[in-house]
């Protein structure tokens, strides 16, 4: 295992924010209602670092990873990509693009289907400038980076002709074949079949630990964040409620949403996991004020429906966003992650 | 004969009386019998088996889980089953025996779904046999409210009643699976995927089934939503006595909602038993290898490596085992002969694996070995409708 001497923040966002402007269906245009997609999120990608990104549907997570690819423009905050601060309004450029590289849900719909594979490679390696001579082996280096082997087989075929799995890594082996140094994985294997999950997970920890790549790994599945991560992040409603170093979040999980989360996952060994209710869908938040999980939570004190909870430092870089422990010290978010590696981990990774 | 499905009278009252449903007196143990089925896409030289030599029985009131991958056969076994699959699927061997009651609990001829003409299947269809599927948004009519399907499917079923009946019945059912009565007068997309899969469940209830197949119902949504709605099918299985058929891929929800689960690999049952039996003691490799694709909760990280492979193309199938070529304990054997599911000494479950039958060579993994604990999650149908 070869870890980075000291983290190197590949990319950061500080207080993103993004804010949709919608109309009340049948109402006339001056009802306006803002949708807080995502609101002041802070975020560290590190080199050989997978940070995962949990929350439920319309938690705003892939809004999140849309601003950080600049597919999205926020509404206010920043992003640094190595250093170099970058304007919410700048124009996204193929520099960036070079960097940063997104991978969406499902492999079917974000790979063309009149095309083979080779052109699906082929056609970023012709935009970032490779020279001509090198694509066919570069876009095989692609392939077997993503053990798609022998490269030859799968060039030439066409994105029917492949299963779920082979396709979510031939778009996987698209957004390497730039040579990014942050990789942006947005669900990338809820569409897949259960037997190939696990494989595409191994995949994304392998990128990270032998090529040092920095991950985002947005998904609703918490077991397979803690499987992956060396950070978790959940989001509800747009904002971060509880982040952590480790596995700590999934073991101790201190926000009742958290909380929530990990007693929907089914799991047979648990038998009281079944008596777990949730109590309402989802809603947005349009002006909030307090707390946005206190209509869903079973804790909910006065004071969460009148004030936004702070940050809360509830252990060592775990950090909870809830009143319940108001008597921890206040905790502050933008460090970059110290040293810390699966610790009594006896992994051969 | 007078169409069974046009004398119920007592079915308001048999819904505020909840329990009273559970106890018909039944004709057979079993509400769906199995023999022998096959399924095949396309006919002559192109022709692909899809569901090889399944035989099954459903109990009443009990969940049977279907497992599997994509391309198991799992959905074209249910359609075809049911009689919903289209062409190119054919049916080509075995019988699907249906034992229904009417409303007063008496048994009903066992009807041959695959036999039947399209006048039996529509007597049986909906009011005994019902189904949700998958995608509840392309289930659902865009330009319909909601109110409007229920509408015309208890106008159709129930020409007896009047419209204000009809809407009283469709409010009863959207309060039943937990939703206001207002959204009734909403449009599908006004819904989250959550309360459109719950419309779908109301809808697959209206006509008080027997039996009610849900095909991936909670596939497309989140795992909190996905947890409210297995809850609330659990009271509801509880409260009206359904069977249900679940097809899913995943094993570990299947194992809380369960009483029996099947796995499917390549088209065919390659492991039966019960649901915590085959969660704690699996004994075909295929199976151990889709539970061990799900990350744990709990203890110490570790890699996992799921299964590895893709499943055998269903139109050139290898000789002996279909599962031999991503199986970690396959045998010389395995490559010859094929397996057939038999039923194990254990009692209760069977396997088809050359390592699981009597007098193998092989001495068996340690891992398909389990002894399961005695001990179930939650109360068997049984106990759940006493």
């Amino acid at each position: 295992m070869s870890a980075p001497e000291s983290p190197t923040v590949q990319l950061s966002a500080r207080h993103l924010t993004r804010h949709f402007v919608t109309r009340t269906p049948g109402k006339l245009r001056n009802d306006k209602r803002v949708v807080r997609a995502v609101d002041d999120v802070s975020l560290d990608l590190v080199k050989g670092h997978v940070t995962a990104v949990v929350g439920e549907s319309g938690s705003g997570k892939s809004v999140l990873a849309r601003m950080l690819a600049r597919i999205v423009k926020p509404t206010s905050g920043e992003l640094i990509l190595e250093g170099t601060t970058i304007p919410s309004r700048a124009k996204r450029t193929l520099d960036y693009a070079a960097k940063v590289q997104l991978v969406l849900q499902d492999p079917y719909a974000s790979t063309n289907p009149v095309h083979r594979v080779r052109h699906s490679l082929e056609r970023p390696l012709a935009i970032h400038g490779a020279a001509r001579g090198n694509i066919d082996a570069l876009a095989k280096a692609a392939l077997t980076r993503v053990s798609l082997e022998p490269p030859e087989r799968f060039l030439d075929r066409y994105p029917h002709e492949l299963s779920g799995g082979q396709l979510q890594r031939v778009s996987i082996a698209r957004a390497l074949c730039v040579q990014p140094n942050v990789l942006l994985a947005d669900e990338p294997i809820s569409m897949l079949d259960v037997s190939v999950r696990l494989g595409i997970l191994n995949l994304l920890r392998g990128l990270c630990d032998d090529e040092h790549l920095a991950v985002l790994y947005i998904t609703h599945d918490i077991a397979s964040a803690r499987y992956l991560a060396d950070e978790i992040v959940v989001m509800y409603a747009g904002q971060i409620v509880e982040r952590s170093h480790g596995t700590a979040l999934v073991d101790e999980p201190t926000h009742p949403y958290t909380q929530l989360l990990i007693a929907s996952v089914p799991d047979p060994s648990d038998p009281t996991s079944a008596a777990t209710r949730g109590e309402s869908p989802p809603i947005f938040e349009v002006a909030p004020v307090g707390c946005r999980f206190a209509p869903r939570c079973p804790h909910a004190m006065e004071i969460c429906r009148t004030t936004d909870p702070p940050n809360f430092q509830v252990g060592d870089g775990h950090v909870s966003h809830c009143w319940l422990h108001a008597d921890k010290p206040e905790a502050v978010v933008e460090v970059a992650l110290p040293e810390r590696r699966r610790e009594g981990d006896t992994t051969k990774r | 004969m007078t169409d069974p499905l046009h004398v119920r009278d007592e079915r308001e009252a048999r819904d505020s009386a909840a329990t009273n449903t559970v106890d018909r007196p039944t004709s057979s143990e079993f509400v769906l019998e199995v023999r022998d089925f096959s399924v095949d896409y396309g006919v002559g030289s192109s022709m692909v088996r899809a569901v090889s030599d399944v035989s099954l029985n459903l109990r009443r009131s009990s969940v049977l889980g279907v497992a599997g991958e994509s391309g198991s056969g799992k959905s074209t076994l249910v359609y075809a089953m049911t009689r919903l699959l289209r062409a190119p699927g054919v049916i080509s061997a075995g019988n699907v025996m249906l034992n229904v009651t009417d409303d007063h609990g008496n048994a009903l001829a066992p009807v041959d779904l695959v036999r039947a003409n399209e006048k039996e299947l529509r007597a049986v269809r909906w009011s005994h046999v019902s189904i949700v599927l998958q995608s509840a948004l392309s289930a659902l009519n865009p330009v319909l409210r909601i109110g409007k399907e229920f509408d015309e499917v208890l106008k159709t079923h129930r020409p007896e009643m009047n419209k204000t009946q009809r809407r009283e019945r469709a409010e009863t059912l959207l309060t039943m699976v937990g939703l206001d009565a207002t959204r009734l007068d909403r449009y599908p997309h006004e819904l989250s995927g959550g309360q459109r899969q719950r419309i779908m469940i109301a809808l697959a209830l209206a006509l008080d089934p027997e039996l009610v197949i849900m095909d991936e119902p909670t596939t497309a949504l989140d795992v909190v939503t996905q947890r409210e709605i297995i809850n609330q099918l659990y009271e509801l299985r509880t409260r009206f006595g359904f069977a249900m058929i679940f097809i899913t891929h995943d094993l570990s929800l299947l194992v809380e909602l369960a009483d029996e689960i099947v796995v499917m690999y390549a088209g065919q049952i390659v492991e039966r038993a019960s649901a915590l039996e085959l969660y704690e003691a699996p004994r075909h490799p295929y199976t151990l290898g889709l539970l061990n694709s799900f990350p744990p909760l709990h203890g110490a990280r570790r890699e996992l490596t799921g299964i590895p492979g893709s499943p055998p193309d269903l139109a050139d199938l290898p000789a002996g085992c279909n599962f031999a070529s991503r199986c970690p304990y396959v045998m010389e054997r395995c490559h010859q002969e094929e397996p057939r599911l038999t039923a194990l000494e254990e009692g209760g479950r069977s396997v088809s694996c050359w390592l699981q039958v009597s007098g193998a060579s092989a001495s068996v993994p340690v891992e398909l070995a389990r002894t399961p604990r005695v001990k179930r999650a939650h109360p068997t149908s049984e106990e759940a409708v006493s």
